[in-house]
């Protein structure tokens, strides 16, 4: 009754308290007696305190607390001095903070449009594989990357695209010489390369997501299909790709959210250069407040960006929900 | 579902009670701001008989060893002292000194990288009455100018003097003696256009003619000494790294040096790839005998002479005209104290201790690759002769006397390398900014810096 009335998808509760409200509301639904409602409903309540007394003191206040921050000119120790809406004026007025939310953005396109993409398709024929050694090797080899650090990718990578690295060597055994180039330090190819660094990592992530929601769809429905006449591609518009809506947001939110937050592969990687060309939010805001001590200024940019993911994350979600 | 609307006023009523609760107790975050230094204790130069344990927190690699050997130097002539050596990586330190220093567990030296906020935030001793206490202040002073911190909290080069350490960095230019005879360089170039000949000698003869890490800021190093060389004289450079009031490097000698580096690089002086190239494989490159010239510091000379013995020379940069003063970039490894030591006076005893006795001294060479300063009739390190460490050795020796030694820009202010220097540096090279607007950008970062 209570998993019924529940929708597919949203078992696994990514925020304690709200699933427990969630419950206790179906529970509730359920009673017929109004005053074992009201004792039984009080006494769900007692049942979220622990856990949204944990959201509110980890979660809730250093959010708030970020808020009020930017609102001052602070260097972490000493006195704080209000700064009024300086430091937001500064997000919109110095080109580099403003120029580091645009590369999160473009980053989105590795780490977001790729994966999901490349993912759907390595999925579909993963599917039709037989079970079987051959199978297991491609999920697993799409997979590993996941696994490593991000700071360790970061590590591995620099050394393939340096000017010796892996990336021009294969270049020059194949005779494109006039293409080799050092490309972490090329301005025009820098920020690309960091975003082949994202869809290398995400790949397998989307890869064995989307697998997993292929395995639940009915296999009626494609034989359904196959029946009507439709071929591999009809099949994937049809069947897969309708029956994947909701992995497709995970998936999508997700990544977003690692491009728009990107930090680790930054940072190891080029450190924001050569010149600005890759320099992201996450990158800013480690320096200013680690660096520069301006906290103040590192948590407007903070807020800022999370109004922003936020902002690109609900229409998909919106997405997710409709029928 | 009426029930869900109901939990739901509540959880909005919990939250505007809890975002008014953080409103009603929000007040400025941060600490209070009590003004003026922290009151020195009265210092004293004795270290007493009691058992000691002398706390040091230094950056990771070779400064482990170095200090540790110290530490047991220290210990072998004060016998109650035990030296305790622990380590953070120079990026983490960097970013959580002033955790560390405001917390309750402090260091009683700690090694600073840069001193921003922290002592405008009381956070390191003054050493003002040790500096009366054993004298320093009979020793050549222009070793501690970078540790000097204005009232303001700011301005350095002036005021009291919160960091001291064992030895120092210094700039100039390897060279690789196999290569360099090869092009017929029979003597360090005397000016910068000699030296520039001897790159496009280089370049004619098929090899790379300089090294540099233009990832990380290695290129900044020559464009500094362009500007010091064309300028004459350091002292605009050294007042801007000092944050004097009214510093300026948006001038002639700036647009001069930086014109002269992008030739530089556009006539592939310079690595085509130098923007990629880092501090680890600038010098392994150097070592492959990939580059004639490797303007560094000697922090690399203990390296180069250990993979291959005098096969390595190092001279100054080149001034403008000949016979012109010399000038080298140089950074203390400071060593501060922190407010909350418990041992200031046994921390303060172990500063002059590695500045004047003559095996600590001997130490700082070997193991640190720094040169060692402190009073001028001080014993000199032995170095081996023809050995790269023996020429910076030299060098260093020669600058303190002429007043030769200048800050790195790269001190000036916490983000000026990381923000404006590296990838400013980076944007010329690949052609994307004029040296007009590279000295206006720079300075214009400078003084926003700085709220000016």
């Amino acid at each position: 009754m209570i998993a019924a009335s529940r929708p597919r998808g949203e078992a696994a509760p990514s925020v304690p308290a709200l699933e427990a409200m969630r419950q206790a509301a179906t529970v509730t639904d359920s009673s017929s007696v109004p005053a074992a409602r009201r004792r039984r409903s009080w006494s769900a309540l007692l049942w979220v305190v622990p856990a949204f007394g944990m959201y509110g003191v980890f979660v809730l206040f250093p959010m708030l607390q970020s808020v009020q921050y930017s609102f001052y000119d602070w260097d972490g120790i000493g006195p704080a001095t209000p700064a009024g809406l300086d430091n937001w004026k500064a997000i919109f007025t110095q080109p580099e903070l403003l120029q580091a939310v645009v590369h999160a953005f473009v980053l989105v396109v590795f780490y977001t449009v790729l994966p999901v993409g490349l993912g759907l398709v390595a999925a579909s024929f993963i599917r039709e594989l037989r079970p079987g050694a051959f199978s297991t090797t491609a999920r697993v080899v799409l997979f590993v990357p996941q696994v490593l650090p991000l700071v360790a990718a970061g590590i591995a990578w620099t050394w393939m695209y340096s000017s010796d690295g892996l990336v021009n060597q294969v270049l020059r055994a194949v005779g494109l010489d006039q293409y080799t180039r050092a490309w972490l330090g090329d301005l025009a190819f820098a920020l690309p390369a960091v975003g082949v660094i994202g869809v290398w990592v995400m790949l397998g992530f989307c890869t064995v997501l989307l697998l997993a929601g292929i395995g639940k769809i009915d296999p009626a429905l494609y034989e359904a299909a196959r029946l009507e006449g439709a071929g591999r591609v009809g099949e994937f518009f049809a069947v897969t790709l309708p029956g994947l809506r909701r992995e497709l947001v995970v998936c999508t939110t997700f990544t977003i959210i690692a491009a728009l937050a990107s930090f680790d592969v930054v940072q190891v990687a080029t450190q924001g250069g050569p010149g600005y060309q890759t320099m992201v939010p996450g990158v800013q805001i480690y320096r200013l407040t680690f660096l520069q001590q301006h906290v103040g200024q590192a948590s407007a940019l903070a807020v800022f960006l999370a109004v922003v993911v936020l902002v690109v994350i609900w229409p998909i979600q919106r997405l997710g929900r409709e029928k | 579902m009426r029930s869900l609307i109901h939990y739901r006023r509540n959880l909005r009523a919990t939250g505007v009670a809890a975002v008014a609760a953080l409103l009603l107790a929000a007040c400025a975050p941060g600490g209070t701001s009590e003004a003026g230094p922290v009151p020195s204790k009265p210092a004293s130069t004795s270290i007493g008989s009691e058992p000691v344990p002398l706390k040091l927190l230094v950056t990771s690699g070779v400064d482990v060893p170095f200090y540790t050997a110290l530490g047991k130097l220290f210990h072998a002539k004060h016998g109650n002292v035990t030296v305790k050596v622990e380590n953070q990586d120079y990026a983490t330190l960097t970013t959580t000194i002033a955790r560390t220093l405001a917390g309750d567990n402090v260091p009683d030296l700690v090694r600073v990288p840069q001193l921003g906020n922290l002592t405008k935030d009381h956070l390191l001793l003054s050493l003002d009455p040790y500096v009366e206490a054993y004298g320093w202040n009979a020793w050549p002073q222009s070793q501690f100018a970078s540790t000097r911190v204005g009232p303001d909290g700011t301005q350095r080069g002036t005021g009291s003097l919160y960091a001291a350490g064992a030895g120092f960095g210094l700039t100039g230019v390897y060279y690789n003696k196999a290569l360099a005879q090869r092009i017929g360089m029979t003597r360090p170039p005397a000016t910068v256009a000699e030296f520039e000949q001897l790159l496009a000698k280089a370049k004619d003869a098929g090899l790379q003619p300089i090294m540099t890490n233009g990832k990380d800021g290695g290129s900044v190093y020559p464009l500094q000494n362009l500007m010091i060389s064309y300028a004459g004289d350091a002292q605009a450079v050294q007042d801007w790294n000092y944050t004097k009031p009214g510093a300026s490097i948006d001038n002639a000698a700036t647009v001069k040096g930086a014109t002269t580096l992008q030739r530089w690089g556009r006539a592939g002086y310079l690595p085509a790839d130098a923007n990629d190239i880092d501090q680890t494989r600038a010098p392994a490159e150097f070592i492959k005998g990939n580059g004639v010239f490797f303007p560094s510091g000697n922090w690399q000379a203990p390296n180069l002479d250990k993979t291959a013995p005098g096969q390595f020379g190092f001279f100054l940069f080149p001034p403008d005209v000949a016979g012109g003063p010399s000038y080298a970039m140089t950074a203390a490894a400071n060593l501060g104290i922190p407010a909350k030591s418990q041992n200031a006076d046994v921390a303060a005893a172990f500063l002059d201790f590695v500045q004047t006795d003559q095996q600590a001294r001997q130490e700082t060479v070997t193991l640190g690759g720094l040169v060692p300063a402190g009073p001028t009739d001080a014993p000199a390190p032995t170095t081996p002769e023809g050995s790269a460490v023996a020429a910076t050795v030299n060098a260093f020796q020669k600058l303190l006397k002429s007043n030769g030694l200048v800050g790195f820009m790269a001190d000036a202010t916490a983000s000026i390398h990381v923000n404006s220097l590296v990838p400013q540096t980076q944007l010329l090279l690949a052609g994307k900014t004029t040296p007009e607007a590279f000295a206006a950008k720079v300075q214009s970062d400078y003084e926003r810096d700085l709220g000016r």
